[in-house]
């Protein structure tokens, strides 16, 4: 229409067109028939006025004859006459043939012929009757005055005339006034079609307005009902922010999930934020969202210096508990007119990707350390390490033990502290004397916790959470160093890192040197209510030259007398120990490419006590007490290869006169060679010799501290 | 071909930069080695693009942004520095710069920003 797409409008255009139609057809009608009712009026009136004067007219003639008869002057009433025979005869004419007349108050007037066929057949007659009428009254006119005679054929006229054309007019008038009704009457027919048709027009505006209205409204509802649906199921939390930074009325409902509070609408975002950042990262906030709602800085640029990438909450899990969360906001600009009117705002809970990550980290760090854990394992020998593992997790288990008793109290004695200090210590000197680096430095650190405890004035039970923390770790680490063994061993088992031993050989068991260490173990055990049992492994000690054969006799007695004497406990002790009741001691004996040999002998007994060497050390008068506490613990366990010191408290022939194992270290230094021990207080202690055919290590005099290394501190 | 001034108080950083950025083809009329410098010297050199330090003896690169601006609205602001944190970044930007780059940079990187320094967003 008119070249111009009306699309949806198209309907109510056309509406409103017929409604302007029809209302102007209307009034048109309205006002064309209207005008024909008010000249219908007028001939309504006129055609009275015509019945009033066909009367008029007759009684003037009947005056005029009086007058004429009494020879009266008859001027006035002639003049009158002249009046209203003009008058009637003027409007007859009008309403026959249309033209001027008088209106009732003397003006012209113009009006239309009538143009009914009943009127006209009225004014046909009366035209008949009125002609003749006329002519006679033409005469007296004419004439100035009217004669008896004239005046009474006048009369007769009037007579014979005067009802019918009364009749007429009155039929005129009738006719008349039904014509004007007719029109009236479709007047209102034209009144009532137009009202009608216009309110059906309006009525199918009200109709088409009406659905439209609906539709849109049903779009609307349908656009709110799945913006409420996204709102609503969508895991992140997402909101408006104005420029003022208000959050918008409408929100995601993961957003109060999200940053753990309600009630966020018409609220500002740095309220919201400000408990859980620092004022740094606040103002820093403050400053970013000001730029980004700055048109004129690249979004991609802004984008990396999101100060909220990953915010960190606390949330309160239950009374006195919270957890920590990881937050991360996004922000995105919102443009109308090319400029920035809002921001969009994701928040979304990172906390499972921030702890994955930092597992990761975490596992990353724990690989590259158990390669060097690994590495470091490769070099301490299998058996001590798991002596080594065993003795850390009962240490761990007895600071456990410790901290569950204290865990209530509300006071902690120091002497709770001084004891775990010692149990650490221990198992720290013990990785460090294997080369355990890693596993020192966490004890080390437990260490540092437990000095600081030291320095506070009151403890309660609350200030050891950070010790159990660690121990837990503690238990962790050995657990991994447990795992990392056993794949060592596989590795060992695959590839023969170390020397194979030379297979068991029951035949060397029955060797008759060998034969006499069991019976004097067994003999000597007896007499001291010890069981135990001597295993053999090596080389058939016959065959090597005599003095060392003898030497190696000689320290193997020492060492089996020095193991049931001070090393291998009672069957008791060794049951509460869960250790076989039968002390074990193990003789290995090998021979070098070099021509020299290696001696080692192991018990499975309670160890050597560095506080009973101590001891021992000051009583004897070897040391003042001042200098063997300034001692270290290496050089303190070395002190057990001097001569006149026992760490037994009565001295009978077995031991005590502390004249033995000085002995041994004699033979060692005539022989050359070095001696090693390692010992785990309630584990074992073992002695492992390098005899001869070594000129190139040193005297054992200054090797004691190497050969003290494997000592635990 | 655009016209390149280089503020930074290190040597080796200025010459690195000129050397990257006049190999893509950016003429360098300005090496500054402090702000009051640079900003006594950006009237005279006319530069179309400026890399800028933040961290100088003297007066920073913010405050030096901000004078180089008053004085010359149209000039690319680019921040070359060691951003030790957002908030500073924020701070160059809302002062009139353009785009940054963190050191330590790569020559892609710093001729990446300086094209995006003159594209249309």
């Amino acid at each position: 229409m008119f070249g111009i797409d009306l699309g949806k409008y198209r309907t109510i255009v056309i509406s409103i067109a017929l409604f302007l139609i029809f209302d102007l057809g209307v009034l048109v009608l309205n006002f064309f028939i209207s005008s024909e009712i008010a000249s219908d009026a007028v001939n309504v009136n006129l055609a009275g006025r015509q019945r009033m004067l066909t009367q008029r007219t007759a009684k003037l003639t009947l005056q005029l004859e009086n007058r004429a008869q009494a020879g009266v002057p008859q001027d006035v009433e002639l003049k009158e006459l002249i009046a209203a025979f003009s008058l009637f005869d003027r409007t007859l004419a009008a309403f026959e043939r249309g033209g001027e007349t008088a209106s009732g108050d003397g003006k012209p007037i113009r009006i239309a012929a009538v143009d009914d066929g009943v009127a006209q057949a009225v004014l046909a007659d009366a035209r008949k009757l009125w002609d003749p009428y006329k002519a006679r009254i033409s005469e007296v006119i004419e004439s100035g005055r009217a004669s008896p005679a004239v005046a009474s054929a006048l009369v007769t006229q009037a007579e014979r005339a005067n009802l019918p054309l009364l009749k007429l007019m009155n039929d005129l008038t009738t006719r008349v006034e039904e014509l004007a009704a007719s029109k009236a009457t479709l007047l209102r027919a034209v009144q009532v079609t137009g009202i009608s048709l216009a309110t059906i027009n309006f009525l199918i505006i009200l109709f088409h307005f009406i659905r439209h209205l609906r539709a849109s409204d049903r779009q609307l509802e349908q656009a709110r009902k799945e913006t409420d649906d996204i709102l609503r199921t969508t895991q992140d939390g997402l909101f408006l922010l104005d420029t003022q930074a208000v959050i918008g009325v409408q929100h995601s409902a993961a957003l109060e999930r999200v940053l753990g509070t309600t009630a966020l609408a018409g609220r500002s975002f740095y309220d919201i934020i400000s408990p859980a950042v620092t004022p740094k990262t606040l103002d820093t906030t403050r400053e970013y969202i000001d730029l980004l709602l700055r048109h004129d800085v690249k979004e991609k640029l802004v984008a990396s210096l999101n100060p909220l990438e990953c915010v960190e909450v606390q949330v309160a899990q239950g009374p006195g508990e919270s957890d920590s969360r990881y937050l991360q906001f996004g922000f995105n600009r919102v443009f109308e007119n090319g400029k920035v009117t809002h921001l969009l705002v994701t928040a979304n809970d990172i906390t499972r990707r921030v702890r994955l990550e930092r597992e990761l980290q975490a596992s990353e760090e724990r690989a590259k350390g158990q390669m060097g854990l690994l590495v470091e394992i490769l070099q301490v020998e299998p058996a001590v390490m798991n002596q080594f593992l065993r003795s850390a997790q009962d240490g761990l288990q007895h600071i456990n033990r410790q901290l569950r008793d204290q865990g209530s109290a509300r006071e902690v004695g120091g002497e709770t502290i001084n004891a775990i200090y010692r149990i650490a210590h221990r198992i720290k000197g013990d990785a460090s004397a294997l080369g355990l680096s890693s596993l020192a430095t966490s004890l080390h650190s437990l260490e540092d916790i437990l000095n600081g405890l030291r320095e506070r004035p009151a403890l309660s039970g609350e200030d050891f959470l950070p010790v159990t923390v660690r121990v837990k770790g503690l238990f962790e680490e050995i657990e991994a160093m447990h795992l990392a063994v056993s794949r060592v061993a596989q590795i060992r088992g695959v590839v023969s890192v170390e020397a194979p031993r030379p297979q068991h050989d029951p035949g060397v068991e029955a060797l008759p040197f060998v034969q006499r260490w069991k019976d004097f173990a067994v003999r000597l055990a007896g007499e001291h209510d010890r069981a135990v049992e001597l295993n053999y492994h090596g080389i058939d000690a016959e065959t090597l030259p005599d003095s060392l054969r003898e030497a190696l006799n000689s320290m193997v007695n020492q060492f089996i007398r020095n193991s049931i004497v001070h090393g291998i406990e009672d069957t008791d002790t060794r049951r509460r120990r869960g250790k076989p009741e039968a002390g074990r001691l193990s003789v290995y004996i090998s021979a070098r490419d070099d021509g020299g040999v290696d001696l080692s002998f192991r018990d499975d007994g309670q160890g050597i006590s560095v506080s009973k060497v101590r001891d021992a050390a000051v009583a004897a008068g070897r040391l003042t007490a001042d200098e063997a506490a300034a001692m270290d613990s290496r050089r303190i366990v070395g002190l057990i290869f001097e001569p006149g010191l026992s760490t037994r408290e009565t001295v009978d022939e077995d031991g005590g006169r502390g004249a033995g194992l000085d002995a041994v270290k004699a033979m060692v230094m005539q022989l050359g060679g070095q001696i090693r021990i390692g010992s785990t207080p309630g584990e074992y202690c073992h002695f492992r010799l390098s005899l001869g055919a070594l000129p190139s290590l040193a005297p054992i005099d200054k090797t004691e501290d190497k050969a003290a290394e494997e000592v635990p501190a | 071909m655009r016209r390149l001034m280089i503020v930074d108080d290190s040597n080796i950083i200025r010459s690195k930069i000129a050397r990257a950025l006049g190999e893509h083809g950016l003429e360098v009329v300005g090496l500054s080695p402090n702000g009051e410098d640079a900003v006594e010297r950006c009237v005279s050199a006319r530069p179309d693009v400026i890399t800028m330090d933040i961290t100088m003896p003297g007066m920073d690169g913010i405050e030096c942004i901000r004078r180089i601006r008053s004085l010359n609205p149209d000039v690319r602001i680019l921040v070359v520095s060691a951003l030790a944190d957002k908030a500073t970044a924020i701070q160059a930007l809302k002062e009139g710069a353009q785009g940054f780059v963190c050191k330590p940079f790569t020559e892609e990187s710093l001729t990446e920003a300086i094209g995006e320094l003159f594209s249309e967003e």
